[in-house]
């Protein structure tokens, strides 16, 4: 997953034209027209944001339901992963339908059940990206484990390791690149249903922002909220990698 | 005279795997031999066979990584199990860990319960890793991972090190990195390995003793000891008649080991 700084260096340099493109064309060409809105009024649309739209509060809800997810699915899986590994057998036909489910059925349907069955709760957004999350990685630690060379498990057993050590110290940590690089497309994932299901539930958060911007057909406020949602996930992106390639630099031989 | 320490009885090993519509594998076939380990002396004992033969599940039988379907391994008379330590098994691939650095695979050692301290520090610079204590593997060349297991493997103070085929797909460079690295320690340390081969040169340019092995299935049919110091020398006459007697030794058979030129010494 490493980016050559060539490569990146090429992405800015496309992202700043587009950005120069945009301020001449739609600010001094056609300022006015429904395609995108004029760079002065996005600028003035942040207030509008804040105040009409209680940006602070969506925002807050969003995040923490996106991190909070991803955060409390990858711990609970950790906590137990010596219990999951060794049952992993009992879990293999459970894990391997969702795998089929989650293949041909969209997920989103699944929080569409989720807003008829619990339509009052506070926590039905942390319960549909929660539970995406958390059977996302045990299907993926599954895949991994499966593919993870029978080599480590033997060297470590005639080192006198017993099983759980052999769960613990060897199945996880071989499985971490995997799980984590998982954990990229997942974050994008997780953002993506969550502002869909935001958006048809209603109630708080950035995907409920977009509704209110499409009902009242503003523009600026559906650009400058796709901007802020762009903005976070870069930078939810890095913080991950951060973390990979701080605690998960290795890589399986 | 040398004291007898320990005796690592093979007997009778057989192994069959059961394939996905019930046909039976033969894998081993009543595979039977001795190790004597003396106090004082290292020693190298190879099994040569042709590809195929079984020799990494006969391997895993030793280690007690896997059950034979018949047959047990005996240390001075008492069952094996892998909880006392006394063998250890590098695998085929070299296995170190890559999630941990040098220190750490060899501390992973002492965080198993059974194991007392570990002098990681002497065992890194037997190995030859001083000053790349914190390095990880993935980041090195097979010689360095190859290090690494053996320093790991030597953590557990094993009476026999089992290796299973170590020079399989290494370059000469490599090979000869790798050969003199289980010589020196073998040294130092009167280290006894069991290593798995299916090259008739490295069996000869490294052993005290080489077990003959068929395949089909997998059987011990002859042993040769080889006197090391004759074929250090270069003495090519003793090095011709043992591969001709082994070349002659496989001939009643399907399968037969490589030949390579690659010179050790």
């Amino acid at each position: 997953m490493k980016i050559n700084k060539g490569t990146s260096k090429k992405t800015f340099l496309f992202l700043l034209s587009y950005f120069i493109l945009w301020i001449i064309l739609f600010e001094f060409i056609l300022p006015v027209n429904q395609i995108l809105p004029k760079p002065s009024i996005v600028f003035l649309s942040f207030s509008a944001l804040w105040q009409f739209y209680k940006l602070p509060v969506n925002f807050i809800t969003t995040i923490s339901v996106v991190y909070f997810s991803l955060f409390a699915a990858y711990f609970i899986i950790y906590m137990f992963r010596n219990f999951l590994l060794k049952h992993n057998h009992i879990f293999t036909d459970f894990i391997l339908s969702l795998n089929w489910f989650s293949k041909y059925v969209p997920g989103i349907i699944f929080g569409l059940f989720l807003i008829f069955w619990l339509p009052d709760s506070n926590y039905i957004g942390f319960i549909f990206a929660f539970s995406t999350s958390f059977f996302s990685m045990l299907i993926k630690l599954k895949e991994e484990t499966i593919n993870i060379k029978h080599e480590y498990v033997d060297a470590a057993k005639s080192l006198g390791a017993d099983e759980s050590v052999v769960r613990r110290k060897i199945l996880w940590d071989a499985s971490q690149p995997g799980l984590i690089k998982h954990l990229f497309e997942l974050h994008f994932y997780i953002w993506s249903v969550l502002i869909v299901f935001e958006f048809i539930n209603g109630g708080y958060g950035l995907g409920n922002i977009f509704r209110l911007a499409l009902q009242y057909r503003d523009l600026s406020a559906l650009f400058t909220n796709a901007i802020i949602i762009g903005v976070t996930i870069f930078l939810g992106s890095h913080v991950i990698r951060y973390i990979r390639n701080k605690f998960f630099h290795w890589s399986i031989f | 005279m040398s004291e007898l320490n320990s005796v690592f009885e093979i007997k009778n090993i057989s192994k069959f795997y059961t394939g996905a519509a019930g046909s039976k594998l033969h894998v081993l076939d009543e595979v039977s031999f001795k190790i004597e380990i003396i106090g004082q002396v290292g020693s190298i004992i190879s099994v040569l066979a042709p590809f195929g033969s079984g020799t990494s599940t006969l391997l895993k039988i030793i280690a007690a990584i896997e059950e034979p379907t018949d047959g047990s391994v005996f240390i001075n008379g008492a069952l094996y199990s892998h909880a006392s330590g006394k063998i250890a098994y590098i695998p085929e691939l070299p296995s170190s860990f890559p999630w941990l650095n040098v220190k750490q695979n060899i501390e992973f050692v002492a965080s198993l319960k059974s194991r007392g301290n570990i002098d990681v520090n002497k065992l890194i610079s037997i190995v030859g890793l001083t000053g790349y204590e914190d390095h990880f593997p993935h980041e090195k060349s097979i010689g360095f991972r190859f290090r690494i297991s053996l320093a790991r493997a030597l953590a557990v103070n094993p009476s026999l090190i089992l290796l299973d085929d170590p020079f399989r797909g290494l370059h000469g460079e490599t090979k000869k990195e790798i050969y003199s690295l289980l010589q020196n320690v073998k040294e130092k340390l009167k280290t006894n390995y069991l290593l798995t081969t299916t090259n008739i040169t490295e069996a000869i340019s490294l052993s005290d003793k080489i077990l003959l092995m068929k395949n089909h299935p997998g059987k011990i049919f002859k042993e040769i000891i080889v006197n090391q110091n004759l074929i250090s020398s270069g003495d090519r006459e003793v090095f011709t008649s043992l591969r001709t007697e082994i070349e002659s030794a496989y001939s009643a058979f399907e399968g037969t080991p490589l030949v390579s030129e690659v010179k050790y010494k």
